[in-house]
C-alpha cells in the first residue's frame, strides 16, 4: 500500500506554486534512520514542497569510493546527478557525506570533458546523460534559501520556545568549502537560523561546527567515540534540552553511540538528540511518534 | 585620498598566558592598544611586547608567512599572525573588540603562546619523510637527477607546506589521540612518496598503515580549510590512501578493508550494508566484543534488521551492473596504457 501511494506521488506534476525536487535516497536512511525520510514525507506538503525520490539512484560513495576508485565514483555519481537532470530537478539530499560526495563528483566532472565524455558513453546504454545541469544541495539548505525563513517562522504551529537547542552542524556540509561553500565553514549559521525561525533559543558552543568522529569508527573506534563525546559534553554543560544535526551519521553517533562515548570519558548523562528534519516535524505539529523519534536510542522529553 | 584619516581604534587582545615552571593553570591577560587599521596581530603583539609586558612570549621570524613560526589560535582558528589583519578578526569577536590570542592546540605548551614542535618533528623521522635517493651513492654527483614538470606538478602544492603546525592544532583524531601521525606528516608522506628520486617508499608507506597512521583520519576536512597555505591536504592523505590499496602487503588492515567494502557494495547491491560493514572492517571477533550490547539496542528500536541481514538492491541494479563492470574494464585499459 505505501509503496503504491509512493509511486503515485512521483508521477504526479505537482500543484503550481510547488517546489520540487529529485530527492536522493542515502543509504543511512534506508537502513538504519528511516525517521529521517519518514518525517520529511510527513510535512513536505505543508511547506509547500515535494521531493520526487529516486529509487533506482545508487550508494554515492560516502567518502571512500573516490580514493578507491576515482573513475567508479564519477560514473555511479554522474549517472545519480543524471537522473535528477533528466526530471529537470536539483537534486536533494538530507545526508551531509552524500551531499559532499556528490558535489565533488560534479565539480570533477564539469572540470574535465575528458571525463565527462568517457562517463556519459557507458551511460548513454540507460538512456541517460549527465549534463551538469542540476545542482546538488542539502535539505538545510532548500529550507533556508527556497522555503525561507519568514515562511517557515509563518508555517509553525507549536513553536520550540520552550527549548534550549545546540545545533550541530557536521562537518561535511561545510568543509571543504571549496565544494560546498554555502555556509561559513567555521562559524556556520544556517542551522542556527532555522532553529530560530522555529521558536526555538540556539545554544553557542564550540563544538557546533566540529566532528562528530563518525568515518573512523570502525577503524579508530576510540578516538571516534572521544571526538563525540567532546561535542556531546559540550551541549550537556551548556544545559541545551536537546542537539539538532542535518545529518544522519552525525545522528547515529550522537545518538547511537551516545552511551558508549559518555561512558568513554567518564560522563553519567545523556542528552537526545534529534535530526533536522524531525525538528521541523515537532514545529510544524506533528507528533513524535509520528515522526519516529521514538526510534531514537537515546530517549527523551519532546 | 589625500584627506583619508587613518583609522585608530582602541582594541584588546586577550592573550593566554602560562608559564608551567610558575603557574599552576593557564589564565587570560588582557591587553588594551591603540591599532591601526592595516596592523597585523603579530605586530600587535610586538607592541604589546615592547610597550606593555616584555613577558609575553611567542615565537615570529621571518613576519611574512613564510617561515611558519608564529602558528596561533586567534579567536579560536589557528593561523599565523604575521598574515592575520587585526581588522579583518573584529568581525569575528564574540566579544566586540577582544580578540582572544591563544597557543595551538594538540602540543604541549611550553610558554603563553609557545608550543613544542618536537612531537612533530619525532613523527617526520618516524615516518620517513625524507628521500633517499635511487642512485647509488657512487653515482651521486656525475649526472643530474631530473624530474619531469608534469610530475612536480604532482605535488607542487604539496610543497608550499611550512611546517607552522596549524592543521595539527584543528586536527579532530590528533586531539582525540596524541599518537596520530597528524595531517602535516600525511601530507609530507604524500610529497616524498610522489617523487620519482625515492627510493624509501615501502617503508614509509609500511609505517603509514600501521594503528594510528592514515587510516585513522576521520574526513573533517579541518586542516584543509584551515591550512596557511591553502594546501589540499585531504587530496594528500586520499593519494596516501590510494597507495596503501595498490601496494600488496598494505592491505591487510582495518581501513583498507573498510573502504573496499564500499566498492564491493555498490557494485553487487546499488548501496552501502551498514549491517555487516563491523563484521567486514573488524572480524566477527571484533564485532562480537565491542558491538554487540550496541547491536542489541538497535535491532530492539528497529534501527537495524536481525541478523541476517537481508538488503535489498536498488531498482535497476542489472543495468547499473553492467554500467559498473563496463567501468571496470575502462579502470584495467587505464592500468596497462601506464604501465607502458
Amino acid at each position: 500500500m505505501s509503496n503504491r501511494t509512493r509511486r503515485i506521488v512521483n508521477t504526479n506534476l505537482g500543484e503550481p506554486g510547488m517546489k520540487r525536487y529529485a530527492y536522493y535516497l542515502s543509504c543511512i536512511n534506508e537502513a538504519m534512520t528511516k525517521e529521517v525520510d519518514r518525517s520529511i514525507d510527513l510535512w513536505q506538503k505543508d511547506l509547500d514542497i515535494e521531493f520526487v525520490k529516486m529509487h533506482e539512484s545508487v550508494c554515492c560513495g560516502g567518502s571512500n569510493l573516490d580514493y578507491v576508485s576515482p573513475k567508479h565514483f564519477a560514473l555511479v555519481n554522474a549517472r545519480n546527478i543524471a537522473m535528477a537532470e533528466k526530471l529537470g530537478l536539483d537534486l536533494v539530499t538530507s545526508c551531509n557525506t552524500c551531499l559532499l560526495t556528490i558535489r565533488s563528483a560534479k565539480q570533477k566532472l564539469d572540470a574535465s570533458p575528458e571525463l565527462r565524455d568517457e562517463v556519459n558513453g557507458i551511460l548513454k546504454k540507460e538512456g541517460l546523460e549527465y549534463k551538469g545541469t542540476s545542482e546538488v544541495r542539502h535539505l538545510l539548505w532548500v529550507l533556508v534559501e527556497d522555503v525561507g525563513l519568514d515562511t517557515l517562522r509563518q508555517k509553525v504551529k507549536v513553536p520550540l520556545s520552550n527549548y534550549k537547542i545546540a545545533p550541530f552542524y557536521g562537518c561535511h556540509i561545510l568543509r571543504p568549502s571549496t565544494v560546498l561553500g554555502k555556509d561559513n565553514p567555521l562559524e556556520p549559521t544556517t542551522l542556527d537560523l532555522v532553529i530560530d525561525a522555529l521558536g526555538g533559543k540556539t545554544i553557542e558552543y564550540e563544538h557546533k561546527n566540529k566532528c562528530c568522529g563518525f568515518h573512523t569508527l570502525l577503524v579508530a573506534e576510540e578516538e571516534s567515540l572521544n571526538v563525540a563525546a567532546e561535542a556531546l559534553k559540550e551541549a550537556i554543560d551548556r544545559n541545551a534540552d536537546f542537539i539538532v544535526t542535518p545529518c544522519p551519521l552525525c545522528h547515529t553517533v550522537l545518538d547511537g553511540y551516545q552511551s558508549k562515548a559518555l561512558k568513554q570519558a567518564n560522563i553519567n548523562k545523556s542528552i537526545p538528540v534529534f535530526h533536522l528534519s524531525e525538528m521541523v516535524g515537532l514545529a510544524l505539529g506533528y507528533t513524535p511518534r509520528q515522526l519516529g523519534i521514538k526510534r531514537h536510542i537515546v530517549g527523551g522529553k519532546a | 585620498m589625500a584627506d583619508q584619516k587613518e583609522e585608530m581604534r582602541d582594541i584588546t587582545f586577550r592573550v593566554l598566558r602560562f608559564n608551567p615552571q610558575v603557574d599552576s593553570k593557564p589564565y587570560y591577560d588582557d591587553y588594551t592598544i591603540p591599532v591601526e587599521k592595516g596592523i597585523t596581530v603579530l605586530r600587535a603583539l610586538n607592541y604589546i611586547k615592547e610597550h606593555v609586558d616584555p613577558t609575553v612570549s611567542f615565537r615570529a621570524f621571518c613576519q611574512a608567512g613564510i617561515c611558519g613560526s608564529c602558528g596561533m589560535r586567534i579567536n579560536g582558528i589557528s593561523k599565523l599572525a604575521c598574515t592575520t589583519q587585526v581588522w579583518d578578526e573584529l568581525e569575528k569577536c564574540k566579544t566586540p573588540n577582544v580578540i582572544k590570542v591563544e597557543p595551538l592546540r594538540n602540543m604541549p605548551q611550553i610558554k603563553d603562546l609557545i608550543v613544542d614542535m618536537d612531537p612533530m618533528v619525532d613523527k617526520m623521522k618516524k615516518y620517513s619523510n625524507w628521500i633517499e635517493s635511487t642512485m647509488p651513492e657512487s653515482k651521486m654527483g656525475e649526472k643530474e637527477f631530473l624530474i619531469a614538470e608534469e610530475e612536480f606538478q604532482e605535488y607542487d602544492k604539496a610543497t608550499d607546506c611550512i611546517l607552522c603546525a596549524s592543521c595539527m592544532s584543528e586536527c579532530s583524531i590528533l586531539r582525540a589521540n596524541k599518537e596520530y601521525v597528524a595531517p602535516a606528516i600525511l601530507l609530507k608522506s604524500y610529497r616524498m612518496n610522489a617523487d620519482s628520486r625515492d627510493g624509501i617508499h615501502e617503508k614509509r608507506m609500511e609505517a603509514l598503515v600501521q594503528d594510528h597512521g592514515v587510516w585513522d583520519c576521520t574526513h573533517c576536512y579541518r586542516c584543509q580549510e584551515t591550512c596557511v597555505k591553502n594546501i589540499p591536504i585531504m587530496d594528500a592523505i586520499h593519494g596516501v590512501r590510494e597507495e596503501a590499496l595498490e601496494m600488496r602487503g598494505a592491505k591487510d588492515t582495518s581501513g583498507a578493508r573498510h573502504a573496499e567494502a564500499f566498492m564491493d557494495d555498490i557494485q553487487k547491491k546499488g548501496k552501502l550494508v551498514e549491517a555487516t560493514l563491523p563484521v567486514r572492517t573488524n572480524g566477527l571477533g571484533w564485532t562480537l566484543t565491542n558491538l554487540l550490547p550496541m547491536a542489541f539496542k538497535m535491532v530492539l528500536k528497529r534501527r537495524t534488521p536481525p541478523p541476517p541481514p537481508l538488503v535489498k538492491p536498488s531498482k535497476g541494479i542489472k543495468k547499473f551492473r553492467e554500467e559498473f563492470q563496463e567501468m571496470s574494464e575502462h579502470v584495467k585499459q587505464d592500468q596497462k596504457d601506464r604501465k607502458h
